[in-house]
């Protein structure tokens, strides 16, 4: 650090030095006369204090002027400024190299307190920066507000603070730092500190984990690299709070509006399904009568049948919203699969309208560790799926198969089959075959109910075809524990 | 029979229509209730012989009032619900219902469930005592009575009957199946959770010490066993 004291007061303390030496002389000469020893001490003390207290130059100043007094008044012969004695060659020397070490010892010292107090309140006014940095509300013009809090706590004439992520400089202090916004940007990507002695601006990087966040500008050299490092640390963990922050708000904004839809679309399709059942005890209680003319009873199976429709469509919105909803809750327990096969076999019912539907699961099939209710959807899905989109009367093939550690269940039909790229699309959320979208009636949900529910029991499901021979779909599900009872 | 009393209760009034028209056709004597606190109110002034309750209402809903005409009364009680999830049901079985049937249902299955909801098991065959004596548990079969250490314990008509068919089949394993289908009705076959939740009941009610049972015990993979006290 350089002594920033103005001239004149240096004029006045090497006045006063001479004051002091010009005092001594006085003193001993024409008041107290002494031996020239205790002279010699006294001007030796002085110029120690003057050394101590004030400076090397003001006591090179007292040594020499009391050099010259010493000489002059003191030393034989007196009146004349020659030094006959060698001796006194000595004292003079002695003058000189008190001064100046004393002069540097006490320097060095006052430059240490000096220094240890500077980074002390350096120390306090980092701290005062983290604390209030951790207490900026991370909502809102972030950027601005460091660069503030930054020029504020460290009363910084100049600041200047590169925001990479908005592309922005925010500007703080008294005067406006003289620093362009490329310079800062090229600070920010090469990550390198940067001096400009002719401004007296220092750029130093801002980043975290290697990645580059930004640079500062900071005007003046009143504070250490040390903690111009710290500054610029500091701010990137705080601009990482506010990413991460950010972040989870909006993750959690597009989760809300997820569940929100979820919840509307469950009770959307409930408030549809009140009225569908007057319409369905109606119907079914007229068809149960059987004493009407053949045409009316056709028409009626017609509302029956069209109403079962709309119904199941309302069960694969309600299914589908439960499951974006993250609602899948999986009641798990060992299930032999056959069971679960049957009771879906049997509700389809009329549905398979007199198809041959051919069930090869081997009786000692092990059981599977299943929620069986979403299983059985799963296996209606692919069934129903394999019913509408194959010619009526075509027969189905449903097989199951134990590996090491799961059961493989597959529905084959033999229907026009799927081609490659639709292979690829047909679990995907409202896809629905490109030749059959306009002929036959569906949601795009099932397969992907079928798949979310495979994937919540960790299986897997997928589809293997070839155009116009027909198609397998199959999926697997963990084997239960073989000690495992109900 | 016919003739019997149902009481109707939906907040939907195509629901109540369509249901008196269908029920009364059919030879039953129907009263209708908008929501639970109405339905209360006529269980308390008339005898019904079963109640169809929508869970889905406003007010105490219809599983509150499930659990209240239960407390009070052993009527046979339908529940009619839009959800069909397994965990509701099991809900609506521990309130103490008889059944469960989802929305939109078909009429010739809803006759059909509430032929079975009352009717009531047929007599002993002539080898069952009269009175069963476990112990501390004693159940009397001609007075339809069960008494735990003197105190007698309310059994609903489909725990009673449960019960005696248990009695009657002592000590041998009797498939899920073969219980539904003898309690409930040949319609039933597939409501495993029915007997899980019945089963606890009775336990509940009649087992010394209901997580370990003496009596009613379970056969892993085929469904039920009861056993008599050696003697």
């Amino acid at each position: 650090m350089k002594s920033l004291l103005p001239q004149p007061v240096k004029v006045v303390r090497i006045l006063g030095a001479l004051g002091i030496v010009g005092g001594i002389t006085f003193f001993y000469y024409r008041i107290f006369s002494v031996n020239n020893v205790t002279v010699a001490l006294s001007f030796l003390l002085a110029v120690l204090a003057i050394a101590t207290r004030w400076g090397v130059i003001e006591a090179l100043a007292a040594s020499v002027a009391g050099v010259l007094c010493f000489n002059f008044f003191f030393l034989p012969p007196i009146g004349t400024l020659t030094i006959a004695d060698p001796q006194n060659w000595v004292a003079l020397s002695a003058f000189v190299v008190t001064a100046l070490i004393a002069s540097h010892l006490s320097a060095s010292v006052k430059k240490q307190a000096l220094e240890s107090t500077h980074r002390q309140h350096e120390m306090e006014r980092l701290y005062t920066l983290s604390r209030n940095l951790l207490l900026l509300q991370v909502h809102g013009p972030m950027a601005q507000e460091i660069t503030n809090l930054i020029a504020r706590v460290f009363e910084l004439p100049g600041l200047a603070f590169y925001d990479r992520t908005s592309d922005r400089i925010h500007r703080a202090g008294p005067h406006d730092i003289p620093v362009d916004a490329g310079k800062l940007r090229d600070t920010a990507v090469q990550g390198t500190v940067f001096h400009d002695a002719a401004t007296n601006t220092t750029l130093i990087p801002i980043s975290l984990g290697g990645q580059a966040m930004g640079s500062l500008g900071i005007q003046g050299s009143q504070v250490s690299e040390t903690a111009l490092h710290a500054i610029a640390n500091l701010t990137a963990i705080t601009l990482e709070r506010a990413h991460a922050q950010d972040a989870a708000t909006r993750a959690e904004a597009a989760r809300q509006s997820e569940e929100l839809k979820s919840t509307m679309l469950d009770a959307l399709a409930h408030e549809f399904k009140t009225p569908l059942t007057p319409i369905k005890a109606a119907v079914t209680s007229m068809l149960s009568d059987g004493d009407m003319s053949a045409t009316h009873q056709e028409l009626l199976r017609i509302v029956d049948e069209e109403t079962d429709r709309l119904n199941s469509m309302l069960t694969e919105a309600i299914q589908m919203s439960r499951i974006e909803a993250g609602q899948l809750q999986l009641r798990r327990s060992p299930q032999p699969l056959s069971t679960i096969v049957q009771a879906q076999l049997d509700k389809l019912g009329e549905g398979l309208e007199g198809r041959k539907v051919t069930v090869e699961v081997p009786e000692k099939l092990p059981r599977v560790s299943v929620d069986p209710e979403l299983t059985g959807i799963v296996i209606w899905q692919l069934l129903n799926n394999a019913l509408r989109y194959t010619p009526p009367g075509s027969p189905l093939i449903l097989r199951a198969s134990a590996g090491e550690t799961e059961v493989i269940v597959s529905i084959e039909d033999c229907g026009p089959g799927i081609s490659e790229p639709e292979q690829r699309k047909v679990f995907d959320k409202f896809y629905r075959g490109k030749d059959q979208r306009e002929r036959i009636p569906g949601t795009g949900m099932g397969l992907t109910i079928a798949r979310e529910i495979v994937r919540a029991h960790h299986g897997r499901i997928w589809v293997e075809s070839e155009p116009g021979k027909g198609a397998r779909f199959s999926f697997s599900v963990p084997r239960a524990p073989r000690e495992s009872l109900l | 029979m016919t003739n019997a009393r149902i009481l109707v209760v939906d907040d939907e009034p195509q629901i109540r229509r369509v249901m008196r028209a269908t029920l009364v056709a059919r030879g039953y004597m129907v009263s209708t209730a908008r929501n639970g606190e109405e339905a209360l109110e006529k269980v308390r002034e008339e005898r019904f012989d079963l109640v169809l309750l929508d869970i889905n209402m406003p007010g105490i809903g219809g599983m509150e009032t499930c659990r209240i005409i239960r407390s009070q009364s052993d009527i046979p009680i339908v529940i009619l619900s839009i959800r069909n999830a397994e965990k509701e049901k099991v809900e609506a079985l521990d309130a103490g219902a008889d059944d469960y049937v989802t929305k939109p249902f078909s009429m010739p299955e809803l006759l059909a469930r509430i032929r079975a909801a009352l009717r009531r098991a047929p007599l002993l065959s002539s080898g069952t005592p009269d009175v069963l004596n476990l112990g501390q548990t004693v159940i009397n079969f001609v007075a339809r009575r069960v008494t735990v250490n003197g105190t007698e314990v309310r059994l609903t008509p489909k725990e009673f009957d449960l019960l005696r068919y248990f009695a009657s089949n002592p000590d041998v394993a009797i498939p899920h199946t073969k219980l539904l289908q003898a309690v409930w009705g040949p319609d039933y076959g597939e409501e495993v959770e029915y007997l899980r939740v019945f089963i606890n009941q009775l336990r509940k009610k009649i087992e010394p010490d209901p997580s370990h049972p003496e009596y009613l015990l379970t056969e892993p993979w085929v469904g039920y066993r009861f056993s008599l006290p050696k003697a």
